[in-house]
Formats: structure tokens, C-alpha cells, sequence
């Protein structure tokens, strides 16, 4: 029952009891009329609908920002239906264009069909169902019912393509690939020279060294093989720095989508690491379906504030191979130079890339002298953090996140080539 | 067309409302019930809270003064009237609410709807009127319809309270 028909039902009792109580036998008459319609809902038949339901989702999996066309399908195998609302119940945080909503007569036997357009940011959207409303067309009753229809919507997040790195782990993999593996062998980029022994390549030979020293001398190539790449996502929220339309940990999150696919189209192989609230790891491995397990990671990495993770102490550094590379993707603070440091000391080759916060931040704040000093003095404690972490032998990449990642990533390049 | 028979109505029950409360000496409560009722039917030009609240709030001060108008010897013909318009004007209101741009063929269906049971209870309450006196309600069925109609007022009431009150 509604509240419309709670209001008629009250004013038929107070009046009967008015009545009753002073005797009144035209307050009852008068009554009548109230009583009739507030009666209405018990003589009329309540229609059992019988419901089908059929959502789709075209495509289901997609990048961040792309369209998503849902269409939800609804025949009534039931009766005939005077006064029915649909609307479909969505996931929060998802952008619509289109009708969700349908409100009017359903026919027995007729389909309706809703059809409408979401985006998402990233990460994994759960359709319930459908929400049915049916009523009778003067509002006294009313049944309520959800349809249960699931569907997910898979929304990855938007990767860059990054011009060529160069990386320099200690330790390579047997696998030919692009990474200098500091071994002789097959290859393009000049080793080093030794004396000729029968079997190598006459087009190897170096007649300059040769003259010089009288001896038959053969140039080395360095061998180019496969590496493996341990990608880390800090998601600690205490370095997350929100707005109302953007935040950190996304420019995070598309780093690390884009330097995964960037190594795997390279060959290598990579595993990642997300630190956050719990400890979150996609085993190493290579491909497509790799990229597919990682993407579906950082479609699903939320922010975290589990005490124990608070500081990078706690990471797992036995989870890579030894000697490999370690791309770590955070903000970073002043005390996680020593755990880094130590990461470092333990042989693995580090790269950070470090999005801005203080640019980032910056954006927020109201413009006057004390923005301007808390700048400066928040800029020259990163930088100290920065030139720790430098000395220590990690490669760092300081990205401001209005540029694009590649050109952050080819400025450093530039800079370590100095 | 059922923005305009609600119109139609609520002049009717406003109209309905001065014959009640005129004779009976009560000029602010029929002038006051009577624009109220003017009220509603221009409701489509207030504002959405208003628009809102303006149909049970009608419906309850009509009930109010018609119930008065009764008990200070009003013609009991025009508070039937009264109750029956009162009640059409507030639920065209509702589904007007609830269904701005209905299609014809539901308002039809809709004004035929609410006409037979507004007529049978018209009816009832005006058939009610003519046989006044002739029925002697007995003291313990009385008592009991009392006792019940309160529990089920007291049970509906605090229903349709919003939690927490």
C-alpha cells in the first residue's frame, strides 16, 4: 500500500470514530465515499507478472573513457500492466548518456528495451539489476520489485605508448630480446675485442687491431636478451592526492599500465607489484596474456591504509628475481629513501618514476605569497629526496603529470646520458 | 484532460464548501476552504514543494471543514459532495505528479477508473443521507468498531510516520 492510500484509510477512520463517538450518523454517511476508495485495492486483483529479463554490454571490457553501450531487454510474459517504472540500477562513480528509466503501461507480451551509453574511469563495474515499480493507475498500492540481471563491466585503465627506455639490469634472461645483457655474443652493439680462434666469423675480424698488434684479434657483440621487470604501484593513500575530477593514484595507475605494456611488447618479463592495502601480486610472465592479467590488476588496485604498509620496509623484495629490474611508480616521501636504498643494496636495478604531488597539488591551492613559500620549501625537500635516491644509484624520473609520461621518461634518459 | 476535470472538481468542491459553511454562519472557513481549492486547481503553476503538498493537504482541510460543517448543522448532501470532489481533485493531482504527459488512453482509462468507484461512493454516502434515522446502532457494536478503528488508525498512523519521529 502507498501513503496516498494510508491518508484516505485515516481520514475514513477518524471520521467513523467521530462518528461513532458523538453519535453522528451523517459523519458516517459522509464517510462512505473514503471508505469505498480506501477499499479499492483489496477488491481489485493484484497482477502476478512474470518477468524476462536480458542485459548486454557492448564491449564489456574497454579503456578508460571509452564508451559502453547497455541494453537491457524486459518482456512481461505476464498480464497486462497498467502503470509500471523501470529503471535500471547502476554502479556508482559511471557517467550516463541516455534513458535508464522507462514509466508507462506494459503490455502482456510486450518487450521494452533500454538502451544507453556509460563510461568509466577504471576498475570493475557490477550491474545488479533492474528495479520494477508497478502500481495501480489511481497510486493506492504498489509492489516493488528488483530484477536480478548482472552484468560487469571491465574498464582498464588508458595506457601511453612510451618511446624506446633503455634498461640495465644486472642479470638478463636466456631469451634473446632488447636489454644489453653485458655477455658476448650474438649481437649489434660493440663488446670488446680477443684473439681469433678458428671458427669465428671472418667478417669479424679486426684488421686495424690486427695490424697493430700482428696478431689476428676478433671484435665481441653484447648480446641482447629478454630481462625481467618487477613493476611496483604504490597505493598507500597516505600519498594520494585527491580532486573533485582527478587524482594521483590514477596518473599512477595509467604509469604502470604503460610501462607494463611498453616491457611486455619488448619481450620481457614483468610481474607487478600493487602496495597498498594488502599485498597484491600478478606473478611474473609474458604475452598477451600477461598484459590481459595486468591490466585486469590495475583495473581492480585501490588505494589502501593498512598500517603494516605505511612504510616501503615492508616490501617484498624476494618476490622479484634477483638482480632484475624494479620499477617502483610513486609519489614517494622522505622516508621511504631508506627502503629504497635498501633495495638497491640488495642488487636490484631501480627505476622510480615519481608523479609530482607538489605540481599537482598546486593546482588547489589559492594563489598568494604563502603558496608560493610552502612551494618552495615542499620543492626543495622533494628534490633532497630525489638526490638521495639518485646517489644511491636508483634511476629517478621526476613527472609532472600535465606532460605525458614519455616525454618525463626521455628527459631523464637525456639527463643520465649528460 | 484530467488537469481539467481536477480543475473542474476543485472549483465544484470549493463552491460545494461555501453552500456547507455559509448557512451555518462559518464565512472564514468557507472562504478559506473555497481558495484553498482554487488553490489546486492552478497548482501546475507553484512550485515543485508546493505542488507537491497542496493535494493531501486539500483533501485533509476539506475533510476538516466539512466534518465542522456537519457538526454545526450543514446540509449533510453538500459535505458528501464535498468529500467525493475533494477526493477526485487530490488522486488527479497524484497521477498528474506521478504522470505529467500520460497518454489519452490512459487518462480514459484512468477517469473511468476513479468516476465508478467516486459514483458508488457517492451513492452510498448520498443513499446514506436519505435513510438518516432508521437505523438504531446497537452500543456494543458501536463500542467495537470504535476499539478497532482506533488500533487500525493508531497502526496506520505510525506507519506513514517517516522513521526516527
Amino acid at each position: 500500500m502507498t501513503g496516498a492510500w494510508s491518508l484516505v484509510a485515516s481520514l475514513t477512520l477518524l471520521l467513523v470514530l467521530v462518528g461513532l463517538v458523538l453519535r453522528n450518523g451523517a459523519l458516517l454517511a459522509m464517510a462512505l465515499p473514503y471508505l469505498l476508495f480506501s477499499l479499492l485495492p483489496f477488491w481489485q486483483s493484484r497482477p502476478r507478472p512474470d518477468w524476462k529479463v536480458k542485459r548486454e554490454l557492448i564491449p564489456d571490457s574497454l579503456m578508460g573513457g571509452q564508451p559502453c553501450v547497455v541494453k537491457v531487454e524486459l518482456a512481461n510474459r505476464g498480464k497486462d500492466l497498467e502503470e509500471v517504472f523501470l529503471t535500471d540500477l547502476l554502479p556508482p562513480d559511471v557517467s550516463v548518456e541516455g534513458n535508464t528509466e522507462y514509466y508507462g503501461p506494459f503490455r502482456a507480451g510486450g518487450v521494452e528495451t533500454l538502451s544507453y551509453t556509460v563510461r568509466g574511469v577504471r576498475g570493475r563495474y557490477e550491474f545488479p539489476g533492474v528495479s520494477v515499480t508497478i502500481r495501480d493507475l489511481l497510486g493506492l498500492s504498489r509492489d516493488e520489485e528488483i530484477l536480478p540481471c548482472p552484468g560487469t563491466l571491465s574498464v582498464l585503465p588508458a595506457a601511453d605508448h612510451p618511446e624506446r627506455m633503455k634498461l640495465f639490469p644486472r642479470r638478463t634472461r636466456v631469451f634473446t630480446g632488447m636489454i644489453r645483457s653485458r655477455e658476448s655474443g650474438a649481437g649489434v652493439e660493440f663488446f670488446g675485442t680477443r684473439g681469433y680462434v678458428p671458427g669465428d666469423p671472418l667478417r669479424h675480424l679486426n684488421w686495424k687491431a690486427g695490424a697493430r698488434w700482428d696478431l689476428l684479434i676478433t671484435n665481441l657483440f653484447e648480446q641482447e636478451r629478454i630481462a625481467d621487470v618487477g613493476i611496483i604501484l604504490d597505493a598507500r593513500s597516505i600519498v594520494e592526492i585527491q580532486t573533485d575530477e582527478d587524482s594521483l593514484f590514477e596518473h599512477s595507475v595509467r604509469a604502470a599500465a604503460s610501462l607494463a605494456q611498453y616491457f611486455l611488447g619488448e619481450g620481457n618479463r614483468v610481474a607487478l607489484l600493487v602496495y597498498g592495502n594488502y599485498i597484491e601480486w600478478t606473478y611474473p610472465g609474458y604475452g598477451k596474456q600477461q598484459r590481459a592479467r595486468i591490466m585486469a590488476a590495475l583495473a581492480g588496485a585501490e588505494l589502501g591504509e593498512h598500517a603494516v604498509f605505511k612504510e616501503f620496509g615492508s616490501l617484498p623484495t624476494r618476490l622479484f628475481p634477483a638482480e632484475s629490474q624494479v620499477v617502483l611508480i610513486s609519489p614517494l616521501r622522505g622516508e621511504d629513501v631508506v627502503p629504497l636504498r635498501y633495495l638497491r643494496g640488495l642488487g636490484y636495478r631501480v627505476l622510480i618514476v615519481s608523479p609530482d604531488p607538489i605540481s599537482f597539488e598546486k593546482r588547489l591551492l589559492p594563489q598568494d605569497g604563502f603558496r608560493e613559500l610552502a612551494e618552495s620549501i615542499a620543492r626543495m625537500e622533494r628534490e633532497a629526496t630525489l638526490a638521495k635516491l639518485r646517489r644511491s644509484g636508483a634511476q629517478v624520473v621526476d613527472w609532472d603529470v600535465t606532460g605525458p609520461l614519455w616525454l618525463a621518461l626521455k628527459g631523464a634518459a637525456a639527463e643520465r646520458r649528460r | 484532460m484530467i488537469s481539467w476535470a481536477k480543475r473542474a472538481a476543485s472549483a465544484l468542491s470549493g463552491g460545494f464548501l461555501m453552500a456547507l459553511l455559509f448557512p451555518v454562519g462559518s464565512y472564514w472557513g468557507g472562504a478559506a476552504g473555497a481558495a484553498l481549492n482554487l488553490a489546486l486547481s492552478m497548482a501546475e503553476k507553484f512550485p515543485y514543494f508546493l505542488r507537491r503538498f497542496l493535494p493531501p493537504l486539500v483533501l485533509l482541510i476539506n475533510t476538516v471543514l466539512s466534518a465542522y460543517g456537519v457538526l454545526t448543522g450543514g446540509l449533510v448532501t453538500w459535505a458528501v459532495l464535498v468529500a467525493g470532489l475533494s477526493l477526485f481533485s487530490w488522486n488527479a493531482g497524484l497521477f498528474e505528479q506521478r504522470w505529467p504527459q500520460a497518454p489519452l488512453p490512459v487518462q480514459y482509462r484512468y477517469l473511468r477508473r476513479i468516476g465508478g468507484i467516486l459514483t458508488l461512493g457517492l451513492g452510498a454516502g448520498l443513499s446514506a443521507v436519505g435513510w438518516q434515522g432508521n437505523f438504531s446502532l446497537p452500543f456494543f457494536l458501536a463500542f467495537l468498531s470504535m476499539l478497532a478503528g482506533g488500533v487500525l488508525l493508531l497502526r496506520l498512523v505510525s506507519q506513514t510516520l517517516p522513521k526516527g519521529w
